[in-house]
């Protein structure tokens, strides 16, 4: 979910080998960590006058509990709505002011904080973070306008994305112990029920220096970076850290199924969803170059399998990263004509010949080549850097694992596409969501 | 808060401009010249990562369309396979080097775009000629794409908000030329054949006709070489016919409600506006910042009082789309279903200030600063900067946009602001397109002007 409309695309990609001699290298970013336990990763690059700060805490809907679902989305939102020294509406003004805009997304596992700057605004970007990581006051008007901003939010979503309305579903049945349950937005009730204890109880907890990790990439120098650290964040003090999340979800033993009305839909969509291991796991490579077998490009799997052969208009994978074992998605469109059942035995039976007969050498390849692009991309850019830099950082535990993921990605071989294919991807480790305009019937 | 305020502009009661410093900012070097045959090509070296992009584009999109879609689908008809390469052969090898390639039109322009690693350039290169040059249009791949691109639209109308611009630009456009949808739609692609996308390319895909632009990590003279063996020895077919896309336009003279029935919507969406710009258009520039005011950023009027202040809506916004001989400007946001007359009320009423307060020169200032800080990162990839030379071709503006950018919105003076307002924004027989359950909002509807009601997964784009 994210605080504002304007959407943030970015790949994030592994890399592979050959990097080339002009693109980020692993010594090119500098950190350190102030007393208080914020870690702070600097990327010098002066390709435009500009740079960006992100901010990266370690809170999302894991951290929730029933009945305050959606309060770590929600509480991104309240972090804009004032603090002592920066009151109601004035981080935006002053922000904008000085030529920066923002945003924000809250996942299930972080919540991230995105500045982007001229660089020499970099001070006053230092001063508005400090302070409402320091210092939110928490205006209950605010939070009412706000509830109705986030509901509105939640229904622009159902309204516009199939994908989001059988995901909230999907997730639902998928999980039954585990915060990965509930969507990110969370319940619309809940939505409507936080008490502006709960968010001051959500603050002091969740942003606090030792719960954060801040990427810093665009045309600055370390040392102006370290100085103005220094000043602004080392005099925040270290809360003691949160609980951590002990849910583990049991075991699933067998399919499990919903289905989603909505008279609007013009062919059936179904998504799969396979739970898979956190991507710490050493099968996270394997898993990733299958998502890409699969989907990426039209010489994809279930392109070749499904759209060439008129099945489905559309096929999409998606495997977020996640600290706790989480969902492979799988998802498609129906062609006219074709049944939910029909478009739903067809994506099974492509991921099933992949259990049973594995993929060629060169198709992996292929997918190999596919992260390297991907990775290139993301290094074009000080936004791409920077948020690049932290995911790393916070999944892999260490940003160095983005220079390590050639090898990483090198080291999968077609019999590990095929083992993660058997082991994750099979049926009674799935759910079944189902979305079209009418149910079919039992007769 | 008003402390905060006051401390913020440092002199919110004075008029004083003060200008803010976001760093400099140019185009970076590039070479514009063109082959014996016409054929634009621009080089511009990037060498930050080993990746190139290759950009062409060709003058003729929508505006050119006989049968609704016609140019869209020659566009996206190019990778069915050409020169003795299958659509399957082109996809193995594209996919296989991690490269990626796309084509579509828009209103004005077809494109075909490649990204791929530098050390395949051998590879790419020649496949962005063939499909150029020697589409085959495969009949049985033809008719597997249109099957698709049919389905994709009757899909794209279960999100209100993919679809809701190209009601618009029929409700403001009506028949001419900037009201056909580049996407065609069910009927018109059902009728469309393989013959008619020959025709156009051969009408259009002509060498006088195409701007090729290559951005990324290469060396120039190498590249000249390549292009020259690829593109120099193509030939131009006959004249390309003259379109004066400034004549006949409709006027607005009435306020009118285009309702899109969506029986099962949970909100509304909904685009308020009329005509825009040019984008040759001298104070392009100066719009934007004026824009940004209204709709523009996250502090803007229009987003402030929907949201911020009321609630009603994740988002608010404005903005002119400008073609080359004429354009929209329009306000967009979205609303549950029983706020909706609240939502479009706020919106006319916030709109109004333009008029009725204008503009002071803090807010200026601010503006000023944000549209200047916020330029670089539009023209940071190498993806992104092919797509400004395209522009610039496609629209005959030159560098001196970018380079004279700053200077552009440093020198906007408040009094110039109401100058802008006053010419370029529409104050009144405003165009509504609204879609949504109606019936609940079909009564709202009527209190804005003459209202049509249609049903969306009705074919076509109806006014």
């Amino acid at each position: 979910m994210m605080r504002k409309i304007i959407a943030l695309c970015l790949s994030i990609g592994g890399i592979l080998s050959s990097m080339g001699a002009q693109a980020t290298q692993a010594e090119d970013i500098k950190s350190f960590t102030l007393d208080n336990g914020m870690k702070i990763m600097v990327l010098e690059d002066a390709s435009i006058p500009n740079a960006n700060m992100y901010l990266f805490w370690k809170v999302g809907s894991r951290n929730e509990v029933p009945g305050i679902t959606g309060i770590s989305h929600f509480f991104e939102h309240m972090m804009f709505n004032g603090s002592k020294k920066f009151g109601p509406k004035m981080f935006d003004r002053t922000m904008e002011a000085a030529g920066g805009a923002n945003n924000a997304y809250t996942t299930e596992n972080l919540t991230v904080y995105t500045d982007w700057f001229p660089a020499n605004a970099l001070e006053t970007i230092f001063d508005l973070e400090a302070d409402r990581i320091a210092h939110l006051d928490i205006n209950p008007e605010m939070v009412e306008s706000e509830r109705g901003v986030v509901a509105s939010e939640r229904t622009t979503g159902l309204e516009n994305s199939n994908w989001r309305t059988l995901q909230e579903e999907i997730k639902g049945a998928a999980f039954r112990a585990h915060p990965y349950s509930w969507s990110v937005i969370g319940h619309e009730s809940d939505i409507a029920a936080w008490t502006q204890e709960d968010l001051v109880q959500y603050h002091k907890t969740y942003y606090a220096p030792n719960n954060a990790v801040v990427v810093i990439a665009g045309d600055v120098k370390l040392n102006e970076v370290k100085a103005l650290a220094n000043k602004y964040f080392a005099p925040i003090p270290a809360q003691t850290p949160p609980r951590e999340v002990k849910t583990v979800e049991p075991l699933q033993k067998g399919e499990r199924r919903v289905f989603v009305q909505k008279a609007s839909v013009s062919t059936p969509n179904v998504m799969l969803a396979y739970h898979v291991p956190a991507t710490s796991n050493q099968d996270y490579y394997a898993l990733d170059l299958l998502s890409s077998i699969l989907t990426t490009g039209n010489s994809s799997r279930l392109y070749q399998g499904l759209v060439e052969k008129q099945v489905a208009i559309e096929v999409e994978t998606y495997m977020p990263m996640s600290f706790d074992p989480n969902l492979f998605y799988v998802m498609g469109v129906a062609n006219p004509g074709i049944t939910a059942q029909e478009l739903e035995s067809g994506m099974i039976g492509e991921i099933n010949r992949i259990a049973r007969e594995g993929v060629t050498q060169d198709e992996l390849e292929k997918v190999k080549n596919i992260k390297l692009m991907n990775f290139y991309r993301a290094m074009e850019t000080i936004n791409g850097k920077a948020n690049t830099l932290g995911t790393y950082e916070l999944y892999f535990g260490s940003f160095d694992k983005l220079f390590n993921a050639p090898e990483a990605y090198n080291k999968v071989t077609p019999e590990d596409i095929q083992r993660v294919a058997q082991t994750y991807l099979r049926r009674a480790n799935r759910t079944v969501a189902v979305l079209a305009a009418t149910e079919e019937s039992d007769q | 808060m008003v402390a905060g305020a006051l401390a913020l502009s440092g002199c919110a009661a004075t008029t004083t401009s003060q200008t803010v410093d976001t760093g400099s900012f140019s185009m970076p070097a590039y070479e514009q010249y063109q082959l014996a045959n016409g054929m634009t090509v621009y080089l511009m070296p990037q060498t930050e990562v080993p990746l190139i992009t290759v950009s062409a584009v060709v003058r003729a999109g929508a505006v050119k369309d006989t049968t609704s879609g016609v140019a869209n689908m020659t566009a996206k008809s190019l990778l069915l396979g050409a020169n003795g390469k299958s659509k399957s052969d082109i996809e193995q090898m594209v996919d296989f080097l991690g490269a990626s390639i796309a084509a579509d039109a828009g209103k004005e322009g077809s494109f075909i775009d490649a990204d791929f690693m530098a050390k395949d350039t051998d590879k790419m290169l020649p496949l962005v000629r063939d499909l150029l040059r020697a589409p085959d249009f495969d009949g049985g791949e033809f008719d597997k794409l249109r099957q698709r691109e049919m389905a994709g639209l009757a899909q794209e109308k279960e999100s209100p908000r993919v679809v809701i611009h190209r009601y618009f630009d029929k409700l403001v456009f009506g028949d001419h030329p900037y009201g056909n949808p580049a996407s065609g739609t069910r009927d018109s692609l059902a009728e469309l054949t393989v013959n008619q996308l020959r025709a156009f390319h051969k009408s259009y895909y002509q060498p006088q006709n195409i701007a090729i632009s290559v951005v990324g990590d290469f060396k120039p003279g190498e590249m000249k070489a390549r292009l020259d063996k690829l593109f120099g020895d193509w030939h131009n077919g006959e004249a390309i016919a003259k379109q004066d896309l400034a004549e006949g336009q409709p006027s607005l003279d009435a306020s009118k409600v285009l309702l899109v029935n969506k029986g099962d919507a949970i909100e509304t969406t909904f685009l308020i506006g009329g005509k825009g710009i040019s984008r040759n258009n001298p104070d392009y520039v100066g719009l934007q910042v004026v824009n940004t005011i209204l709709g523009g950023r996250f502090t803007s009027w229009l987003n402030d009082e929907l949201r911020v202040n009321a609630g009603l809506t994740y988002g608010a916004r404005s903005a002119f789309t400008p073609y080359s001989q004429g354009g929209v400007f329009r306000i967009s946001t979205f609303t549950k279903s029983d706020t909706t007359k609240e939502a479009i009320d706020l919106a006319l009423k916030t709109y109004s200030r333009l008029w009725q307060t204008g503009i002071d020169q803090p807010t200026l200032d601010s503006a000023k600063a944000y549209v200047k800080g916020q330029f670089p990162p539009k023209f940071e990839t190498s993806e992104q900067l092919a797509g400004l030379l395209s522009s610039m071709y496609l629209y005959g503006f030159d560098d001196s946009f970018i380079n004279d950018f700053q200077k552009n919105v440093d020198g906007l003076t408040l009094a110039e602001t109401q100058r802008l307002v006053n010419s370029y924004f529409p104050q009144d027989k405003l165009q509504y397109v609204l879609i949504g359950n109606a019936s609940k909002i079909a009564d709202i509807a009527a209190q804005y002007g003459e209202v049509k009601q249609v049903e969306i997964n009705a074919v076509g784009f109806s006014q």
